[in-house]
C-alpha cells in the first residue's frame, strides 16, 4: 500500500466520518430522516469549487460556471460549510415546521432528486451534467498537488476539521440542548408539553448539520478535483444511513465507526474483489450493483436483528435528585 | 396555440399514466399504513416483464396482463415477506420508509445487471391518428385514456359497491376495530397489495409506453411524479390521488410546452412544495400529513 493510496483512503475516512457525525446529529439523535443530506455536502462542494476556482473564461473556457473567486484557502471551506447552513433554513422551513415525519422524509427524498436534476439540466449555471473539473485543493499554488508532501498536508488539514466537528457534536449531545432533541425524538408531544419548541430544535440542529454537511463537501472536493451531479445521486445518500444504522443511531462513536465500515469498508473490499473469478469474466455492471444491493440488505438485516446498531447509543439513566440526610435516616427508622 | 393544445393532449395521456400509478400508490398508504418509496422500482421491474414479452412477439396490451400479474405477485411478496414482519415487530415509520427504500435500491440493482445501463421501448402498433380541434391522439394513446378510465371506476366501483372495497375502507380507517368487527384485516391487506401491485404493473408499462423509451434510472422519475400526485390530493385518499393525477398532468405538460421538457419534474415538485406550505394536508385529506404518527 503506497502512501498516496493510504492519503487518499484517509481523506475519504475523514469526510465519511464528518458526514456520518452531521447525518447522526440529525437522524440518530433529533430523529430527522434527511433523506437529501447529499445535497447539503454537494452544495458546500460547488461552493468550494466556485470559491476556489479561477473565472470560468480561463482555460479556454471548456466549462461554465457561476463565480470563479480564486480565493485563498480557509475561505472556501467556510464558505462551503455556510452554504450548507444557508440552504437547511429555506429547506426546513417548507419542511420541517408543519410535516408528520414520514411526509418530511419522502419530501427531502424528492427535494434530493429534483435538485440534482435541475443542476444536471442547467448547463451554465455549474456546468450540468459534465460537473465542474479542476477544482484546485488548498495550497495547490505553492505546493505540487501530486506530490507526497501535498497528500500529507492535505490529511493534516482534514483531521483537525474531524476533531472539530467530533468537538462540536459531543458538546451537543451530552449538553441540555442534546437531551432536548432526543426528548423530541422519544416524544414530540411530551416535549412539547414541557415548554420545548420542536420547530426551534429540529431548524437549529437541521441547520448545524447542514453546515457540517457542507464542510464534508468542501473538503471532499479540494481532494477530489471534480464534482458532477453523477456523484451525488440520491443513493448516495443512503450509504450514509446505512453507516448510522450500522454504527448505531444517536452513537457518534457509533456514526464514526458506521463511517469506517460501510463507505469505507465497502470502498475497501470492492478492491479486492479480482477481475475474474475462476476464468469467468463477471460483466463491469455486476459488482457495483451487488455493492447497492449488499447496502441495502445490511440496512435491513440491521434493521431486524440489531437495530440498536454496533455500538447502540448510552441509556441516560437519571440518578436521581439527592435526597436529604434526615430523609434518608426518618426513612431507615 | 396550437403548441398548446397539443400539450394538453399529452397531459390527458399523462393524467392517465400518473393516475393508475398514484391511485395504486396511495391506496397502499391509505390502507397498509406503508409509504412504499420502492413502487417505482417495481413498475420499472414490470415494465422489463412487458417488454420481455412484448419482444417476444406478443401483442403489448397482452404483455400489460403479464405486468400486471408480476406487479401483484411482486407487491405482495414485498409486503409478505419484508414490509409485514417489521411492521410486525412495531419498527415505526420512520424506518418502514427507509427500508422501502432500502428495498428500491435492492430492486434496482438487482435489475440492472440483468437488462443493463441502455433505454429500451416497447414495439407499439401507434394506431391511425385521430384529431379533433387541434388535439392530435393516436389510438394506442387513446387506448392509455381508455384503460385508465376503466381503471379509476373498476375502483371506484370496488370501494363504493363491494364488500371488499367496504372491508378496506374500514382497514383503512381503524385496523384494529375492524378487526374486531369481524374483517379479516390479513386477508384485506394482501388484497390490498395484489390490487395495487396489479396497477403498479400496469402503469410501468403505460409510463414505458407514453415515455418513447425507459431505463431501471427512471423509477426515481416516476415515484416523484407519483408523490407528488397522491400527497397533491391528499395521501391514502384514492379519489385525492385522481384529482392530483389530474392536476399534476395537465400543469406539467403545459410547462412543457411554456417552458422546457427537461423541467416537467421541477414543476411537479413546485406544486408539491406549495401544498406543503399552504395545505399540507392536500386537497381532499381530513387528516392526512398533519395527522399525529402511529
Amino acid at each position: 500500500m503506497n502512501s498516496y493510496y493510504a492519503a487518499t483512503l484517509a481523506v475519504y475516512a475523514a469526510v465519511d466520518i464528518i458526514a456520518c457525525i452531521a447525518l447522526n446529529l440529525q437522524f440518530g439523535v433529533s430523529g430527522i430522516v434527511n433523506f437529501s443530506f447529499i445535497v447539503f455536502q454537494s452544495i458546500g462542494a460547488y461552493t468550494a469549487a466556485v470559491l476556489s476556482m479561477p473565472p470560468d473564461t480561463a482555460n479556454g473556457a471548456y466549462q461554465v460556471y457561476i463565480g470563479g473567486f480564486q480565493l485563498p484557502f480557509p475561505i472556501p471551506w467556510i464558505g462551503g460549510a455556510i452554504a450548507g447552513g444557508l440552504l437547511a433554513i429555506p429547506v426546513g422551513l417548507v419542511v420541517l415546521r408543519k410535516l408528520r415525519s414520514d411526509y418530511q422524509a419522502i419530501s427531502l427524498l424528492v427535494l434530493s432528486v429534483i435538485a440534482n436534476s435541475v443542476i444536471m439540466n442547467a448547463r451554465t449555471f455549474l456546468n450540468g451534467a459534465a460537473g465542474i473539473a479542476q477544482v484546485p485543493g488548498p495550497f495547490s499554488d505553492q505546493v505540487d498537488p501530486l506530490s507526497q508532501t501535498y497528500q500529507l498536508l492535505y490529511v493534516g488539514l482534514t483531521i483537525p476539521c474531524v476533531l472539530l466537528v467530533w468537538l462540536v457534536a459531543s458538546r451537543i449531545v451530552n449538553s441540555p440542548f442534546g437531551r432536548s432533541l432526543r426528548a423530541m425524538r422519544e416524544h414530540e408531544v411530551a416535549a412539547t408539553a414541557i415548554g420545548k419548541n420542536p420547530v426551534q430544535l429540529k431548524m437549529t440542529i437541521f441547520i448545524v448539520g447542514g453546515v457540517i454537511a457542507g464542510l464534508s463537501g468542501a473538503i471532499l472536493v479540494g481532494y477530489i478535483a471534480v464534482w458532477a451531479p453523477s456523484e451525488w445521486l440520491y443513493p448516495e445518500t443512503i450509504i450514509l444511513f446505512a453507516a448510522v444504522i450500522v454504527g448505531g443511531r444517536g452513537n457518534n462513536v457509533g456514526a464514526m465507526l458506521g463511517a469506517l465500515l460501510v463507505p469505507v469498508g465497502f470502498f475497501e473490499v470492492t478492491r479486492l474483489i479480482p477481475a475474474t473469478i475462476g476464468g469467468w469474466v463477471p460483466p463491469p455492471n455486476l459488482i457495483p450493483a451487488m455493492e447497492w444491493v449488499a447496502i441495502g440488505l445490511l440496512i435491513i438485516g440491521f434493521l431486524w436483528f440489531r437495530p440498536e446498531g454496533v455500538r447502540p447509543e448510552p441509556r441516560r439513566v437519571f440518578g436521581g435528585a439527592p435526597v436529604p440526610e434526615d430523609l434518608v435516616s426518618a426513612g431507615s427508622s | 396555440m396550437e403548441l398548446y393544445v397539443a400539450a394538453l393532449g399529452f397531459g390527458l395521456i399523462s393524467v392517465s399514466v400518473i393516475a393508475i400509478a398514484a391511485v395504486g400508490f396511495t391506496m397502499q398508504f391509505g390502507i397498509t399504513n406503508m409509504i412504499n418509496l420502492a413502487y417505482g422500482e417495481v413498475m420499472i421491474v414490470c415494465a422489463y416483464v412487458a417488454f420481455y414479452v412484448n419482444r417476444a412477439g406478443v401483442n403489448v396490451w397482452a404483455a400489460m396482463i403479464a405486468a400486471a400479474l408480476a406487479g401483484a405477485v411482486l407487491s405482495f411478496l414485498l409486503n409478505r415477506f419484508l414490509y409485514a414482519p417489521f411492521q410486525r415487530k412495531g419498527t415505526n415509520l420512520i424506518g418502514m420508509v427507509i427500508i422501502s427504500l432500502a428495498a428500491s435500491l435492492i430492486l434496482a440493482n438487482i435489475l440492472l445487471p440483468i437488462v443493463g445501463y441502455d433505454t429500451s421501448s416497447y414495439q407499439v402498433d401507434q394506431g391511425p391518428l385521430l384529431r379533433w380541434n387541434g388535439l392530435v391522439l393516436t389510438t394506442a394513446q387513446i387506448a392509455i385514456i381508455v384503460v385508465a378510465v376503466l381503471l379509476m371506476l373498476a375502483i371506484h366501483g370496488l370501494l363504493r359497491y363491494t364488500r371488499l372495497g367496504k372491508a378496506m375502507r374500514a382497514t383503512a380507517a381503524n385496523p384494529i376495530l375492524a378487526r374486531n368487527c369481524g374483517i379479516p384485516t390479513q386477508r384485506v391487506i394482501d388484497m390490498v397489495w395484489l390490487l395495487t401491485g396489479a396497477l403498479c404493473g400496469v402503469a410501468g408499462v403505460v409510463a414505458g409506453m407514453n415515455s418513447e423509451n425507459f431505463a431501471v434510472a427512471s423509477g426515481a422519475a416516476y415515484l416523484i411524479t407519483i408523490i407528488a400526485a397522491a400527497v397533491l390530493g391528499g395521501a391514502g385518499q384514492p379519489y385525492g390521488a385522481m384529482i392530483g393525477a389530474l392536476i399534476i398532468g395537465i400543469v406539467t405538460e403545459l410547462s412543457a410546452a411554456a417552458i422546457a421538457p427537461e423541467y416537467k419534474e421541477v414543476v411537479a415538485f413546485t406544486i408539491l412544495v406549495l401544498v406543503m406550505v399552504l395545505r399540507p394536508q392536500g386537497l381532499l385529506a381530513k387528516r392526512g400529513a398533519l395527522a399525529a404518527a402511529g
